[in-house]
């Protein structure tokens, strides 16, 4: 039970450092930790069920979210040459307390949703919500189209957690089938990406205000 | 697919379906051959094929509308005939002006839709059905505020397809603006369907709760008669003046039904049902003469390619048969004798009577009322077909395209003369045709109509039984023929044989300066090219001013004058404009679309084209919904 506990703990403690991360490569950084640890709680999961199959899910998680995500993310980053700065509207101290707040809110929603499950499973739920929860509040308040990018991920990772850790992982097939459209997810975004700075010369989403019908 | 058939698209062949379906029927068969010569031509041979697909896709939709039972696909088959109707009113999409009255036309429809979908779910929550028998059921243990809350729905919303006043603005516009054999199943079948609908419905569905639906359908239909015809006098495009009459003669069908259903209240099952059959009785003819004229309209448009009727004149002597056709048609919406028109509207006139005589004090003056507005309304439909006829078809053209107009082919002219000769059948036929509605109206009221003798014979209707007020439509036409051969051969006794003598028109004086010289008699060689020339023929600006002038407390007519100088002493022309207010755009809409514009313009500041405000709102609500699930 500690090893599960200290791992949640590391994805919970990652997704704090990306909420004040302030430069992209920081981000992709602490989103490939994430995940790694995403990878670790997986690779737990397996061997205490001895599941092959979950197994083949966390090669996988390795794979996508912990070495190639990472690396096309950095690739993109230099290859558009965009600043570091991720382009924050809301500065890290207060984004803390808010992700800190965020999190307190999904322990009151999971006590309030289970109150019977077991310790373990219940800090699996709050941990994952609030994963969720922080990756869409990173993906308001960043500027760069790629911090957009970072914050799906991350509330991808999330809803991962949940469904391993409370119910055992989905079907199989099913976890294949979300790892390749994640992959193909992040392709696009990124040749959407691409094409932004292509045309505008820069990829802050702050700016394109003007698009709007 | 089995199962759809079985339960949702099971049909209905009960009298009414029936009788609505020989509508259909009627009008749809000679627009279908019409179509031929008329889209011959002028469309490319794809177009012709998409016509032909939306005219049966069109006609099937009518059909399928009046004879489904269940409510749900009764929606499902209203919204398919709305649309394919939408895109028939934008088949000429290259003109601005028909992608105009297709937006007109889709909007009302769709609000009007709006209106019927809530009232048909309100009978569900107490039905649990969609079914018409199961949802009959329910209604018998409906509240009554509920059921009149449904009526009104239902008034708003098959009025609007109906075209009642002040819901008919999208009519003039998307009538007239469609291919004309469109205008004239259009005009002549599709807003009748309202009506199906508004009798299935209210009266036979939820049933009439209390005295005051009928007082509402009779003052709407009867504001939609006057409307109508006023509207009608003051317009000059020959389509839009028939799709006001369309207005109109809603309104007097209408009059028949509506009196229908204050009779079953004033428990006057006989009157409800004779009553019923009148207003039926002028829904057949309206499909009918209504048909006509719009497929005369439609030739007069292919020869001419011209709507204004000031642009015409003297088509009666290169178009006989078109001529000919609509005077017919003229006579039949005119309510003259033995025309159709003439019969309906004595029966709707009867079925008054009949309340002025057997209701209490209060609705027999309300009677005697609407049928003063019935007069009036007949009067200037009478009026107002003068003009249409003689503006568009007598004396001198008015333009080189009515100068070379050339009559239509023989595909044309057949729909015309079959639907003019269905006038007259239907004008002659009346005492079997009525028997036949009155049975139709005895089982959509449930009432037992063997006993009631409306009829004396085959040739003679007699509303009151024996005794009272007579009517043979046959026996009149013979008695006019009679007289007017009679006068003929009186004539030609005194005065012998017709005698030729061509002469010239007085032109008040007006004559060439040369005339003037020779002692102001014209020499002969000068007769061609006096000034009498198209600009100096009556217009029907002209003819209708009095109409204008006695209703101008309703039209607000205004006018624009501006004179072009070269110099301060040197008026080198001067142009007159004369407009007559659309008090209902004016007034209703108008102020509706500033509202909604204004709405929506302040919703459109949530919509700030920020990529993180719209992900912050998915948050927000996320975040809301949490501690809400939280709370509880």
């Amino acid at each position: 039970m500690e090893i599960m506990q200290l791992l949640l703990t590391g994805i919970l403690f990652m997704t704090f450092v990306l909420a004040i991360s302030k430069r992209l490569g920081a981000m992709i950084g602490a989103f490939r930790a994430q995940s790694l640890f995403l990878f670790f709680t997986t690779l737990y999961l397996a061997m205490k069920g001895r599941d092959i199959e979950i197994y083949i899910v966390a090669f996988l998680l390795l794979s996508v979210k912990v070495i190639a995500i990472p690396r096309l993310l950095s690739r993109m980053v230099k290859r558009i040459k965009a600043e570091g700065a991720a382009g924050l509207f809301v500065n890290p101290t207060l984004s803390i307390f808010i992700a800190m707040f965020l999190t307190y809110l999904s322990y009151l929603f999971t006590r309030r949703i289970m109150p019977f499950a077991d310790r373990a499973q219940g800090e699996a739920v709050i941990i994952s919500l609030a994963v969720t929860l922080i990756g869409l509040f990173i993906m308001v308040s960043r500027m760069k189209a790629i911090s957009q990018i970072v914050g799906l991920l991350v509330m991808e990772n999330g809803l991962f957690l949940v469904a391993s850790s409370v119910s055992g992982g989905m079907p199989f097939f099913v976890e294949i089938a979300i790892f390749f459209d994640i992959f193909v997810c992040v392709i696009i975004l990124g040749m959407f990406v691409y094409k932004i700075n292509k045309v505008f010369t820069h990829i802050d989403v702050n700016k394109m205000r003007e698009l709007k019908g | 697919m089995g199962y759809l058939i079985n339960n949702i698209f099971r049909s209905s062949f009960d009298p009414l379906s029936v009788f609505f379906l020989a509508v259909i029927a009627v009008v749809s068969l000679p627009s279908a051959v019409y179509s031929v010569g008329y889209m011959k031509g002028r469309y490319s041979s794809g177009k012709i094929t998409l016509g032909w697909a939306l005219l049966i896709l069109f006609a099937a939709s009518m059909a399928l509308v009046v004879t489904v039972k269940n409510a749900f696909s009764f929606i499902i088959v209203w919204e398919l005939m709305s649309l394919v109707s939408y895109f028939l009113v934008i088949f000429d999409h290259e003109h601005e002006r028909s992608i105009q009255a297709g937006t007109i036309y889709i909007v009302m429809t769709h609000i009007g839709t709006a209106f019927i979908i809530t009232a048909i779910l309100i009978i569900f929550g107490h039905a649990h059905s969609f079914d018409f028998a199961a949802m009959k059921n329910a209604c018998l243990f409906m509240p009554s505020g509920t059921k009149n809350l449904v009526f009104v729905l239902f008034l708003a919303g098959f009025g609007t397809k109906a075209g009642i006043v002040p819901l008919h603005v999208w009519l003039p516009y998307a009538h007239p603006q469609a291919p004309s054999h469109i205008s004239s199943i259009m005009s002549g079948v599709m807003i009748k369907t309202a009506i199906y609908a508004l009798i299935r419905f209210a009266v036979m569905i939820v049933g009439v709760e209390s005295t005051w639906w009928g007082e509402a359908l009779l003052v709407v239909a009867a504001v939609s008669c006057l409307v109508g015809v006023i509207y009608a006098l003051m317009e000059h495009d020959i389509k839009k003046l028939l799709a006001y009459h369309s207005v109109e003669n809603i309104g007097i069908i209408l009059l028949g039904v509506g009196a229908s259903v204050l009779f079953i209240k004033l428990s006057m099952p006989l009157a409800a049902a004779f009553a019923m059959a009148a207003g039926l009785y002028h829904l057949i003819n309206h499909a009918i003469f209504k048909a006509l004229l719009f497929l005369c309209a439609g030739s007069v448009y292919s020869a001419t390619g011209k709507r204004d009727m000031e642009k015409m004149g003297g088509l009666i002597k290169v178009m006989p048969w078109t001529a000919a056709t609509f005077l017919v048609g003229s006579m039949a919406i005119s309510a003259l004798p033995p025309l159709n028109g003439f019969v309906s509207e004595w029966l709707t006139f009867q079925a008054f009577f009949m309340g002025v005589v057997s209701a209490p004090a209060g609705i027999k003056i309300f009677m005697g009322i609407l049928a003063g507005v019935l007069a009036l309304t007949s009067g200037l439909a009478a009026a107002c077909f003068v003009k249409a006829f003689g503006i568009t078809f007598l004396a001198m053209p008015r333009s080189q395209n009515a100068a070379c107009a050339k009559e239509s082919p023989f595909s044309m002219k057949l729909a015309m003369v079959f639907l003019a000769m269905l006038t007259v059948v239907f004008g002659l036929a009346a005492p079997l045709i009525l028997k036949y509605l009155v049975r139709v109206s005895g089982s959509v009221l449930s009432v037992d109509t063997s006993a009631a003798g409306f009829t004396l014979n085959n040739l003679i209707i007699a509303p009151r039984g024996s005794g009272g007020i007579y009517l043979s439509p046959s026996l009149l036409a013979l008695g006019l023929i009679v007289i007017i051969g009679m006068t003929v051969l009186a004539v030609y006794a005194v005065w012998g044989r017709r005698r030729l003598t061509t002469g010239k028109t007085w032109d008040c004086g007006y004559y060439p300066a040369i005339c003037l010289d020779q002692g102001g008699i014209p020499p002969v060689s000068d007769r061609g090219r006096d000034k009498l020339d198209p600009r100096t023929e009556y217009t029907a600006t002209a003819f209708s001013k009095p109409f204008r002038i006695a209703f101008d407390f309703f039209l607000l007519p205004y006018r624009k004058t501006e004179k072009i100088r070269e110099s301060f002493y040197h008026v080198k022309s001067f142009k007159y404009e004369l407009y007559t207010t659309p008090v209902f755009k004016e007034y209703i809409y108008q102020p509706l679309l500033r509202a909604v514009f204004k709405i929506s313009d302040s919703l459109k500041r949530a919509q700030s084209g920020s990529i993180h405000l719209y992900i912050a709102y998915i948050f927000i609500t996320m975040l809301a919904l949490i501690i809400f699930m939280s709370r509880f």
